[in-house]
């Protein structure tokens, strides 16, 4: 149990939902080879399904005991929760490293790479956009020295 | 015997590898030691860089960062109060009131030499205890394996922050992970949900960059406005009368790592934690009271943690199975060169064990060496703002997960990885666990399936053999006292027996 003995927000719904999802997982592992032999390629699969959702179900039971958190209803805890675990800093950054992952087959990994340190190192700091593009030149020839003389590594 | 020790020296006789080995030591010391970076992380993503090097090369450079990892995060946790690595948190208890006090130096110098210490226990232990297990393994039979690898699964489970049930279901969540794919036997597919691209299962380097690196990443996110903390750090090596003082605490303390980390999925932290505890309930006039900056307090995990790192080669050299996450990294690094970690191993290749065994004290002499020095451009380099540092973790991860198969779907399954890793970590979940779980399992499902087969699919004539051969029955009772020592009802009776005896 936890030490506060208080739920967080949203901590109801997530456990929920991974015994949804390990109940999803059962009927995959029961998609594989049915309960056709106890030495099948789905007999593991299914055991371990057993255990999670087992494990989900403590994990659900355990959260009886505890105080609710402080919201008003489900709007309420929905902003609490994007607001506590997801605020705006960790959206951005997600975002801009999703760009990432596809500006690098657009534009090539060392333009979308030095894009990218930009833009979050300005972001991250508040601005000082000249340090920015110094630090993200730094890096970048650190990682073409590091990666492609002396690892001999392939770039994406 | 001329051969063995020629193995043994290899590592110190060779510039390039007695190089790699320095390089992976001062790396190591400062990526352990600059918060966000952990040394699991620093091993993943550098295992899926060394795929191409020669098996030496790529294992001591690996070694010097696990040795040099292990130990920075104290820096961090006794001058920042932010312990570097998991395997510090015990450090920070009586490391940070000493820096607080002015004897932040005295207690860095301390904590070097006990580390090398505790390291050079642990790599004796391993040179000496492992050539007897491994010997032992070879009469291992399917179902002794899959109790093994049950045992560091419930381990990590239970010893974890956190719930048992929790660690459980990161274990399994790992399991199935593990599991996508083929399936070894009949190459039937296995949750691949129909895609092509999954039948090649996921590789374990992708979720571990993603679990460690990613969420990581994700995670320090909240504390990207900590103001650093500067100390005054001074008087690093510590005289030899203080070493001597502390010595009988660190060789027991050093012995309790090594136990705890032999043990499968266990590691460093849960090592250090115990050791902290040792050195609280024996030491009866500690130097300050514990928690205010008693030296013990901060000998005791130090020494503890790096000799886990050899107790936790153990399993992995003698039964293929992980001692901690980052021996987890190692045993798919070792793979990857063609060779198979597990009993066979020291029949096979000897040398790379003799070798590893000869790394491992020569990264501990290197940790002496760069532990002691440098301290002023040490404090420069861990206060690097996390606004860098963050965006760095994350194109290093790309690059790593990238150099595994030249993947970009790869790329992202790593991100996908990440998120849910950050999320999990949101509501208690370790990430130990799930990366455990996805090398543990399909261990497991062959193991299962190999004991099955033996005894022609029959239940009955397995579990008849659990119990009646007795290496099999030690370890069943094992795994049955773990599962047994976290149920409630143990629990309540551990209550009801100290109620009665503090009745008297």
């Amino acid at each position: 149990m936890n030490k506060t003995d208080k739920m967080l927000v949203g901590e109801r719904t997530f456990c929920v939902l991974l015994l949804a999802f390990s109940l999803v997982i059962l009927y995959l592992a029961y998609q594989i080879a049915g309960f056709s032999s106890i030495n099948s390629p789905g007999a593991f699969p299914l055991g371990v399904a057993l255990v999670m959702i087992i494990s989900a179900a403590k994990i659900c039971v355990d959260l009886i005991g505890k105080a609710r958190p402080d919201c008003n209803g489900w709007l309420d805890a929905m902003q609490q929760f994007r607001r506590q675990h997801f605020p705006k800093r960790t959206l951005i950054f997600a975002a801009l490293a999703v760009a990432y992952l596809a500006a690098i087959q657009w534009i090539s990994f060392y333009a979308s790479t030095f894009c990218f340190l930009v833009l979050s190192i300005v972001y991250l700091r508040g601005g000082r956009i000249a340090g920015a593009l110094l630090v993200a030149a730094l890096l970048l020839l650190l990682i073409y020295l590091l990666f492609t003389l002396a690892f001999s590594v392939y770039l994406p | 015997m001329t051969e063995t020790l020629s193995y043994l020296l290899m590592a110190w006789s060779d510039p390039q590898l007695l190089l790699l080995t320095a390089l992976g030591t001062f790396a190591g010391i400062y990526i352990g030691a600059i918060p966000g970076l952990s040394v699991t992380m620093a091993v993943s993503i550098l295992v899926s860089f060394t795929f191409s090097w020669e098996v030496n090369d790529a294992l001591a450079l690996i070694v010097g960062i696990f040795i040099g990892g292990v130990y920075g995060g104290s820096r961090s946790a006794i001058l920042l109060n932010i312990p570097g690595a998991p395997s510090s948190v015990a450090t920070a208890f009586d490391g940070y009131p000493l820096a607080q006090q002015g004897e932040a130096g005295r207690a860095i110098g301390l904590s070097t030499v006990m580390s090398v210490i505790g390291g050079l226990v642990g790599t004796l232990v391993l040179a000496s205890a492992a050539p007897v297990i491994g010997d032992l393994a070879l009469r291992f039979a399917p179902r002794d394996y899959f109790l093994v690898a049950a045992i560091g699964l419930l381990l990590v489970g239970s010893l974890a922050e956190g719930s048992l049930a929790k660690g459980i279901f990161a274990a399994a969540l790992g399991a199935i992970i593990g599991l996508v794919g083929m399936d070894p036997v009949t190459a039937q597919g296995r949750f691949t949900l129909g895609q092509v691209e999954l039948m090649g299962g996921i590789h374990y380097v992708v979720l571990m960059i993603g679990l460690f690196g990613v969420a990581e990443a994700f995670y320090q996110l909240h504390n990207l406005d900590t103001p650093p903390v500067r100390q005054k750090v001074d008087k690093i090596i510590p005289s030899l009368a203080m070493v001597l003082k502390f010595l009988p605490l660190s060789v027991r303390t050093s012995l309790i790592g090594v136990v705890v980390g032999v043990l499968p999925g266990v590691g460093g932290d849960i090592a250090a934690l115990m050791a902290y505890d040792h050195a609280k309930r024996t030491v009866k006039n500690p130097t300050k009271p514990f928690g205010k900056g008693a030296y013990e307090g901060l000998v005791a995990p130090e020494t503890a943690n790096s000799a886990a790192v050899g107790g936790a080669y153990v399993p992995m050299l003698t039964l293929g199975m992980p001692g901690d996450a980052v021996t987890a990294v190692i045993i798919g690094a070792l793979v990857i060169h063609g060779l198979n970690p597990g009993p066979m191993l020291m029949v096979e290749n000897p040398h790379i064990f003799w070798f590893t065994v000869g790394n491992l004290a020569l990264a501990n002499i290197f940790l002496l060496v760069f532990g002691l020095m440098g301290i002023k451009l040490f404090a420069k380099f861990v206060e690097m703002p996390k606004a860098v540092l963050i965006p760095l973790i994350l194109v290093l991860c790309v690059v790593g997960t990238y150099s595994i198969n030249s993947s970009m779907t790869e790329v992202y399954w790593m991100l996908g990885f990440g998120l849910l890793g950050y999320l999990l970590k949101i509501f208690g979940f370790q990430m130990g666990p799930i990366i455990l779980g996805a090398i543990l399992g399909p261990l497991m499902d062959t193991s299962y399936r190999q004991a099955m087969s033996s005894v022609g699919d029959n239940p009955v004539e397995l579990l008849r053999e659990l119990v009646t051969s007795p290496l099999s029955l030690i370890l069943t009772s094992a795994v049955v006292l773990i599962l047994l020592g976290n149920t409630s009802l143990l629990k309540k009776l551990k209550c009801k027996c100290k109620a009665a005896m503090a009745r008297g």
